[in-house]
């Protein structure tokens, strides 16, 4: 984007603004943008979040002298939650809440928890449906002698797809105790408990199941490969500011806004959480982590040659959220696991060609790279005598 | 599991672990993470890279936050060693407990032992400390999955409320 800017002479912010999509547009898929998405708002936010502009002008002003030059980069983009296309169709996923005869939930599901905080937020889920404490909710073992098949737990769709059917269950507990009659609409946990155990000992388990179906409006045509690519999409626009050290090479990051929208937040230090991991990830990606390859082989798999960012190497991560809401999701929410790895880098490549006028296609950005860069330039680029101060 | 060396060339190791006096029989260069994890079965030390470079098999070794994937046991005879499991009974363990809890300092959890051991070994020598102090505490401990930002947050807090009390 900021390579096209720089071609039609308009700035980063200004190509953004004209060519956001906007409700009632269509994608590369001729998927129809049906949320009341509003980028300009997005990237008014974030610019502001940072103190671009003045940022901006500052550093091409400080960037006249000295060996360490300043910039900062934008990275606007999408990322669909669930499997594209018709994927979530077919893997017709099914999902099942479970109450015993002491009242107790248990949500029977095949996503696993690795820290993510899965199991916080589909019982968290349960218990908002039921109208029940937190506490009364528990996640099955992912086994799946015992669990329903509710899919793999990739491609951001737990809490949107997964967290929905949860939703659907967890209500069909409370329709089946409602319409037998043990139970009545406005209840607390003591009646529900009693419910539940009169239900059991009257008509054995009591167990709900719900399958996914695709919303209405979502079609997708497997032949043309068109239509609607995902149910919704999350919303960002990054900002990075970084360093470059003419002495050293190395790129250093000084400060990253991470704005989204991704619907309802079901839980705010989780999702915090899941994008500050996702950033200091890409952040890695963006400046450390090169893959070496040599007969099929990774040769450096060893933390000694492959380096992520430690805790001194990462700037402060500043996550913010917007929410929309999207009707697709469990109270609204969408898929974020996934987002904050596509942004860090395209926003810290925009910010190192504002600093030093280069512009890179790969990455990772390693010294070495800005060095082999730099080298023909600055050989150039001799005479003013703008890189050559003392440091 | 590291297969066990010739049994012929074991000895004895005496130290303290987590304030209990510990003999094993153990080759002298087998990893004291080892020894901990399999003969002493204390498990909580988790073993991270294998090559002393991302922490998270952490513990204190005389005061010192070692690697113990790098330390041959027989280097730490005499010494006393203390474990995450030992970590339990330290004043500063629920604050960090319910600062880690409450801030989402842990994720999937690999790194967290090595984690709250260096937390701890930082809190000892500066009670107060600034952020640059938090994250150069924690330097030699990698976490994949938060992005170390709600770790810092963890234990700033549980500084305050730890110089509070």
């Amino acid at each position: 984007m900021d390579r096209i800017a720089q071609v039609v002479g308009i700035s980063p912010v200004e190509i953004r603004r004209r060519n956001f999509l906007k409700p009632g547009q269509t994608t590369t898929t001729q998927q129809v943008i049906r949320e009341e998405i509003n980028l300009n708002h997005l990237l008014d936010r974030a610019l502001e979040l940072s103190g671009y502009a003045a940022k901006k002008t500052r550093f091409a002003e400080e960037n006249r002298d000295g060996m360490r030059k300043k910039g900062i980069g934008i990275a606007a983009f999408l990322h669909g939650a669930g499997f594209t296309g018709s994927g979530e169709r077919y893997l017709n996923s099914l999902v099942g809440v479970e109450a015993g005869a002491d009242g107790n939930v248990r949500v029977l599901v095949s996503s696993a928890e690795f820290g993510q905080g899965t199991n916080t937020v589909l019982c968290q889920i349960a218990a908002e449906a039921l109208g029940l404490p937190y506490e009364s909710v528990a996640i099955a073992q992912p086994d799946t002698t015992v669990v329903p098949n509710s899919g793999p737990t990739v491609a951001s769709r737990t809490a949107m797809i997964v967290g929905k059917l949860v939703q659907s269950a967890a209500k069909g507990i409370k329709e089946t105790l409602t319409k037998t009659g043990v139970l009545r609409d406005d209840y607390t946990r003591e009646q529900f408990c009693a419910a539940c155990r009169e239900y059991i000992a009257a008509h054995g388990a009591l167990k709900s199941y719900a399958r996914y179906e695709a919303p209405g409006d979502v079609y997708w045509d497997d032949e043309k490969y068109r239509g609607e690519a995902y149910a919704a999409f999350a919303w960002a626009v990054y900002v990075a500011e970084v360093t470059v050290d003419l002495t050293t090479y190395a790129v250093t990051v000084d400060d990253f806004v991470a704005l989204q929208e991704v619907g309802k937040v079901l839980h705010p230090v989780l999702a915090e959480g899941q994008i500050t991991g996702g950033v200091a990830q890409a952040i890695g990606f963006a400046l450390y982590e090169k893959v070496v390859w040599q007969n099929g082989r990774m040769i450096n798999n060893q933390m000694t040659n492959y380096i992520m960012p430690t805790s001194v190497d990462l700037p402060p991560i500043r996550v913010f959220f917007e929410e929309l809401g999207n009707v697709h999701g469990a109270h609204g929410a969408k898929g974020i696991g996934e987002l904050p790895m596509d942004g860090p880098a395209p926003a810290i490549v925009n910010a190192v060609e504002d600093a030093i006028g280069v512009r890179f296609h790969s990455i990772p950005l390693l010294p070495e790279d800005l060095f082999e860069a730099l080298r023909p330039a600055s050989v150039e680029q001799e005479a003013p005598s703008s890189t050559r101060g003392a440091a | 599991m590291n297969p066990s060396p010739e049994t012929g060339a074991k000895c004895e190791v005496l130290f303290t672990v987590n304030g209990e006096a510990k003999k094993v029989l153990a080759h002298p260069m087998e990893r004291l993470l080892d020894v901990l994890r399999n003969e002493l079965e204390l498990t909580g030390t988790k073993e991270g890279c294998g090559e002393g470079e991302c922490g998270s098999c952490s513990v204190l070794l005389d005061g010192m936050l070692v690697n113990s994937c790098l330390v041959p046991v027989a280097q730490a005879s005499g010494a006393s060693i203390v474990t995450i499991e030992g970590i339990s009974a330290h004043a500063l363990m629920n604050p960090l407990q319910e600062a880690f809890l409450e801030c989402g300092g842990a994720q999937c959890g690999i790194c967290t032992p090595g984690m709250i051991l260096a937390a701890v070994h930082l809190l000892e020598k500066k009670p107060e400390p600034a952020l640059a102090d938090i994250r150069e505490g924690l330097a030699g401990n990698l976490c994949r999955c938060t992005g170390y930002m709600q770790i810092f947050e963890a234990v700033a807090r549980a500084a305050r409320r730890r110089v509070r009390k």
